[in-house]
């Protein structure tokens, strides 16, 4: 187990070419010693680089890695002792499930009687027991997963657990139920789980901290309520929550009040800024319909209600701008027009995408 | 309507079986034909329509001063030189498919693609632009006339059926198996030793196949580098026809030169029936 750091660390797949393509811009991140990180951000934003990096099955064309104090750029993956699971299962298809799962154990030359107690203590976590003695090809493609997954979770030693999108395949009650083992395994052996994912409540459920990544760039790091509350840039308040986060140019009329068209709204923001790339965000859930008029209330016309089961979604436009609110299901509607509050704390303003 | 799917089903097959299987019956009818059965017109039933006779097979197994030729030396100088060519071939072969598969290489404009182009080049190349070279190589060495040569030739000829074969197979076997065994502690040899080459089985089995099958039929290059000490069994059959062309005996020959390939064949088609390639990934 160790405290990972990636000092300086950027790759690009092309070295040799002028003004190469980075899959992984310049960064620096520490991901502490058992800690539970989801890294998420959309397909192709350099998240399965970077764990390959962490693994060493990419050498990064710049920066260097360390395992607590020791330098492990140029080292090779399996003096790592890591472990990482793949989108898709990677079995051994000649060997029996209990082989499959054996088999970090006897690379690496643990006693038999240790690979036994390993082995079976994992198949149950698993619920791979009553399979241990067959071929693992003939398995489903979630047994599959599991048996690489269970090949992650073996080694107690391991620096840390690398998940690439590993419940891909997996059927919605199975995820739920790994996804708690995944946790409690992490409380028990104190092991840094790094989860990659483009699904958000995945993201939000399994980890404490959030790292998301858009194009090459670590875009915010924080704890789920962080991202959630003030998204750091209007990509993430994109990119996390459902519906999106509500974005709307505006232009300042004072310090702490902005306009959008001909309505003013009061914000607790200092802007100083003269910037024309202004954007004010706000979260459907904070939105609340009133019956009257107040401060940053405004009446929109009602396209559409759809009722979500615990909750329901309004979706209305004022000024030709399309809002979202998320209210409580017991909540009526009126069908026709809507006083709706966007409340001070609650927004977020964005100069040049980035919050201020 | 699915017994008349079925019935066309099994009315092909059979159609098929009797049009594969024709060509074997009547070179085994022939075999046991004399002189005057076979010239005297068309007859297939023995005992009815000709008097069977062993005098086609005797003349394989005699020795030359008795007119025969012998084919026992040359039959198991065939079964050599084919299977140690095509196990060398299948071992360098395997290695260098995957090198070429799982690494980049580069020197100059040659790319990994252009060196198993020029592998698959060597068999573009019709045999006899390599007779000369062949026989002048094999002069220098000594090892003209010799299995020693012609297992060095062969594996020349077979190696780049197996790595173009194999190249294929591993781009398809998925890379995430190599990693994942890199991730679970082995070394790159161990990842190919012990998780890569035993998934790679039946690729290595077809390219087997094809290797014993190559080697087996040539008849070129053990005609032309070869004399006295050494022959294959070709060349031996070949050695049969004379003024009059002995069809009994050449289809006697031919029936005991085909048999190891069927056997093979049989051997092969149970690992490739079972689709040992799904399964590995997803």
């Amino acid at each position: 187990m160790a405290k990972i750091i990636l000092d300086n660390i950027a790759h690009t797949y092309e070295p040799n070419v002028n003004n190469p393509i980075f899959a992984l811009k310049e960064m620096s991140l520490s991901w502490a010693d058992g800690g539970r990180y989801a890294l998420l951000g959309p397909s192709g934003c350099g998240k399965t680089t970077m764990l390959n990096i962490m693994s060493g099955l990419v050498r990064p064309s710049h920066g260097k890695v360390f395992f607590d104090e020791r330098e492990v750029t140029s080292m090779i993956t399996e003096d790592r002792n890591i472990a990482q699971v793949f989108q898709f299962p990677v079995i051994y298809g000649t060997m029996t499930v209990y082989e499959n799962l054996a088999f970090p154990l006897k690379c690496r030359q643990f006693p038999e009687n240790q690979i036994e107690r390993k082995v079976r203590e994992v198949a149950e976590i698993l619920n791979l027991q009553d399979y241990l003695s067959n071929r693992a090809k003939g398995l489903t493609a979630d047994q599959k997963q599991l048996i690489s997954l269970g090949r992650g979770l073996v080694r107690e030693d391991v620096a840390a657990i690398l998940m690439d999108e590993p419940l891909t395949v997996i059927d919605p009650d199975l995820k739920f139920r790994l996804r708690r083992k995944l946790k409690e395994i992490n409380d028990k052996y104190k092991t840094t789980l790094i989860y990659v994912t483009h699904d958000q409540n995945e993201a939000m459920t399994f980890a404490d901290n959030i790292i998301v990544m858009d194009q090459g760039e670590v875009v915010q790091a924080g704890s789920p309520k962080d991202l959630f509350e003030r998204p750091q840039t209007t990509f993430v308040g994109y990119f996390i929550g459902s519906p999106a986060m509500n974005l709307y140019k505006c232009s300042v009329s004072s310090q702490n009040e902005i306009s959008i068209g001909a309505k003013a709204f009061k914000v607790q923001t200092n802007i100083n800024s003269g910037s024309d790339n202004l954007k004010l965000g706000i979260r459907s859930e904070y939105i609340t319909v009133e019956s009257e008029h107040s401060d940053n209330s405004l009446e929109a016309d009602v396209i559409e209600v759809e009722d979500f089961g615990n909750y329901k979604l309004i979706t209305a436009s004022f000024d030709s701008l399309k809002i979202k609110a998320k209210v409580k299901r017991e909540l009526d509607i009126p069908s026709e027009k809507v006083i709706l509050k966007l409340p001070a704390e609650h927004c977020c303003i964005y100069e040049n995408n980035k919050l201020i | 309507m699915p017994k008349l799917y079925t019935f066309l089903k099994y009315f092909f097959v059979v159609l098929w079986a009797c049009f594969v299987i024709a060509p074997f019956l009547w070179a085994i009818s022939t075999s046991f034909k004399d002189f005057n059965s076979v010239t005297g017109g068309a007859t297939y039933i023995p005992w009815l329509q000709f008097e069977p006779t062993l005098d086609g097979w005797s003349v394989l197994f005699k020795p030359g001063s008795q007119g025969g030729i012998n084919i026992i030396g040359p039959y198991f100088n065939s079964i050599f030189v084919t299977l140690t060519a095509s196990l060398i071939s299948i071992v360098l072969g395997t290695l260098a498919a995957y090198a070429l598969s799982r690494y980049t290489f580069k020197a100059g404009i040659v790319k990994n693609n252009d060196i198993t182009f020029f592998f698959i080049s060597q068999r573009i190349m019709p045999p006899v632009v390599l007779s000369i070279p062949f026989f002048i190589f094999l002069s220098s060495l000594g090892l003209l006339d010799s299995l020693a040569g012609l297992i060095l030739v062969y594996i020349v000829l077979l190696m780049p059926i197996a790595v173009w074969i194999m190249v294929d197979f591993f781009n398809r076997v998925p890379r995430e198996i190599d990693e994942t065994a890199l991730i679970d502690g082995c070394n790159p040899f161990q990842a190919f030793f012990k998780v890569v080459l035993p998934n790679s089985v039946p690729g290595m089995l077809v390219a087997g196949l094809f290797c014993i099958i190559f080697g087996w039929i040539d008849f070129f290059f053990a005609f032309i580098l070869t004399f006295t000490k050494v022959q294959l069994l070709p060349v031996k059959i070949v050695a049969l026809n004379s003024s009059i062309t002995p069809w009994w005996s050449l289809s006697a020959a031919a029936l005991v030169s085909v048999a190891p390939l069927i056997i093979v064949a049989f051997i092969v088609e149970r690992y490739l029936s079972k689709g040992n390639l799904s399964g590995a990934l997803k």
